[in-house]
């Protein structure tokens, strides 16, 4: 077995040197968030490192840009409008899949790294991610507007941050940022992309998964009141004339 | 102490939520009301979504109005026929309510529903009470004793008309069972639709419309209310999801301690000015509620979850 491990541990050099463009590694401190009745939100600690490799670290500054993307979900966002004396929702746009979360971090304004065709390229950035609309007869892309306000009150609600966690390079070739995750955040699968740039071009990337779901407890419920509903409100009902009626035996003492 | 909510996909301070279910079970019991229509903006303004504080609101109402109607059954102060006869009214009125809710929701139009619900019949009963009570003040300070009517004049020409005629011997009544049936659907639909049990209507009705001796009237309501608001909370449940028994159980200990200490401060003031001030109530949370409606708002976009507004999956 040791010898094994050896070999394996020899491979891994050997890669290391062998495939430099991979020569980043990445973690979190957390890559299961569970959410259980006392959460109000999470921080992460990604930390990462860059391997002794073309990019030499020691000589070259390099940047690094951490993208974050929740589970994608089908989004409507509305619009007001007057109608007589008051206002109303009036038209509404679809989004058949808009990230539940997402967040940029780099370790300096991203129009210090590279130029906008760049971040384009990799998805990098809100504006830069392929988001189409329903228009009920196929897809469209969607209005400015509409997309705009979608990004402006997910940001409000701190779902979508960009460039507003900044990346620290530690020294040579560690870095590390946090992840925050609002109390509001979705459940489901989450990828990390960590992406080096050197000199305005993509130098190395590679990504990881995270896990925000709900557990125990809160778990149960949520898959009690959505997978058995008529049992939920039975129950829901059951516990109210409990509560209800101790409450009138207690108040009456 | 944040907590978070499965259901409602909040995090919310427990002591917050405790403190909303005892400031409105302090006002309920000082007003002898239920506090549904106090609760349910009280959540949304709170963040909950009004989706969720609807149904939520109903859940909480069933357990305040137990506690209640066992007080009342001791006094032989409940009339069973008559409250059979308006919860089946009640229990089709809530079936459809929860319909049109879920139908609204999936347009994204429900809380425009919830606000205007609550403008027009918080305005129309404020309005009405404010009068009502602004009257018996004047009149009591002039001494002017009105003449009381008759039993036979109570009630209008056209509602001894009407067919399927009843006998509710505890209320002493003979009338036809199509008026209960009646009001309890209408009742059954706001408290789907507005998270109210809907007593701010029912009670005036049985009082004015049905003529309904006032000692069984409350006991009556409230037998009504757990009923139909029970029925509300099961179709909100499977319709959309949006009961969370947890704020719900959350809020009733402060509701029910705080409408305990309500019911003895409102014992020492007078009646006429109560009413008065609980008019007054109500029209706060109407303008309120429709100054939302008229004012232009900061943000004219709202986003949500296509899943979330789905309702049946």
């Amino acid at each position: 077995m040791a010898l094994l491990k050896a070999i394996g541990r020899a491979a891994f050099l050997l890669l290391l040197v062998a495939l430099p463009a991979q020569a980043l590694v990445t973690d979190l401190s957390h890559k299961r968030i569970e959410i259980r009745y006392s959460f109000s939100g999470a921080e992460i600690i990604l930390f990462g490192a860059v391997g002794s490799t073309n990019i030499d670290v020691r000589q070259e500054d390099y940047d690094v840009v951490i993208v974050v993307r929740g589970p994608e979900a089908p989004t409507v966002v509305r619009r007001k409008g007057k109608v007589g004396a008051i206002w109303v929702n009036q038209d509404d746009m679809r989004f058949p899949s808009a990230p539940g979360y997402y967040a940029v971090a780099a370790s300096r304004p991203l129009e210090e790294i590279a130029n906008p065709v760049a971040f384009a390229s990799y998805g990098i950035g809100f504006n830069n991610l392929p988001l189409v609309a329903d228009s009920g007869q196929g897809l469209m892309l969607p209005d400015r507007e509409f997309r705009n306000a979608l990004f402006r009150l997910r940001s409000q609600q701190g779902l979508y941050r960009q460039e507003m966690d900044e990346v620290t390079v530690i020294n040579q070739g560690l870095f590390r940022t946090n992840v925050h995750l609002p109390a509001n955040v979705p459940v489901g699968e989450f990828i990390v992309e960590t992406f080096i740039f050197q000199h305005g071009s993509m130098r190395s990337r590679n990504r990881i998964s995270l896990t925000v779901d709900k557990e125990g407890f809160e778990r149960a419920a949520y898959n009690f009141a959505h997978g058995y509903p008529l049992f939920y409100g039975i129950t829901a009902v059951i516990v109210a004339l409990g509560a209800g009626w101790l409450a009138g035996v207690l108040g009456r003492k | 102490m944040p907590l978070y909510l499965p259901i409602a996909e909040l995090s919310m301070n427990i002591f917050v939520v405790m403190g909303m279910g005892a400031i409105v079970g302090l006002l309920s019991g000082i007003f002898g009301v239920g506090g549904g229509f106090l609760m349910t903006p009280l959540l949304i303004f709170a963040g909950v979504p009004p989706a969720v504080a609807v149904a939520t609101q109903s859940n909480q109402i069933t357990a305040a109005s137990v506690s209640g109607v066992l007080a009342h059954w001791r006094r032989q102060g409940v009339d069973v026929k008559m409250g059979v006869v308006l919860i089946v009214g009640g229990a089709v009125g809530a079936f459809i309510g929860a319909d049109v809710f879920t139908y609204l929701r999936s347009l994204g139009q429900v809380d425009l529903m919830i606000s205007l619900a609550y403008v027009v019949f918080l305005g129309l009963i404020g309005g009405l009470m404010f009068w009502e009570s602004m009257r018996a003040i004047v009149r009591q300070r002039r001494g002017y004793v009105p003449p009381r009517k008759p039993r036979e004049e109570r009630h209008k020409a056209w509602i001894h008309a009407l067919p399927f005629k009843m006998r509710f011997r505890k209320s002493k009544l003979y009338i036809s069972a199509l008026l209960p049936l009646a009001i309890g659907f209408f009742v059954g639909f706001l408290a789907a639709i507005m998270g109210v049990g809907g007593g701010f209507v029912m009670v005036p009705a049985m009082i004015y419309i049905l003529g309904m001796p006032t000692n069984v009237v409350i006991g009556t309501s409230l037998l009504q209310i757990i009923f139909v608001t029970a029925l509300t909370t099961v179709f909100h449940s499977v319709n959309t999801q949006t009961v969370d028994i947890f704020l719900a159980t959350l809020l009733l200990p402060g509701a029910v301690i705080g409408a305990q200490i309500g019911a003895r401060v409102g014992l020492k003031l007078q009646a006429e000015q109560l009413r008065a001030l609980l008019a007054l109530m109500v029209l706060l949370v109407c303008a309120k509620m429709g100054l939302g409606l008229i004012i232009e708002p900061e943000e004219l976009y709202s986003v949500a979850d296509v899943e979330e507004i789905g309702g049946k999956h």
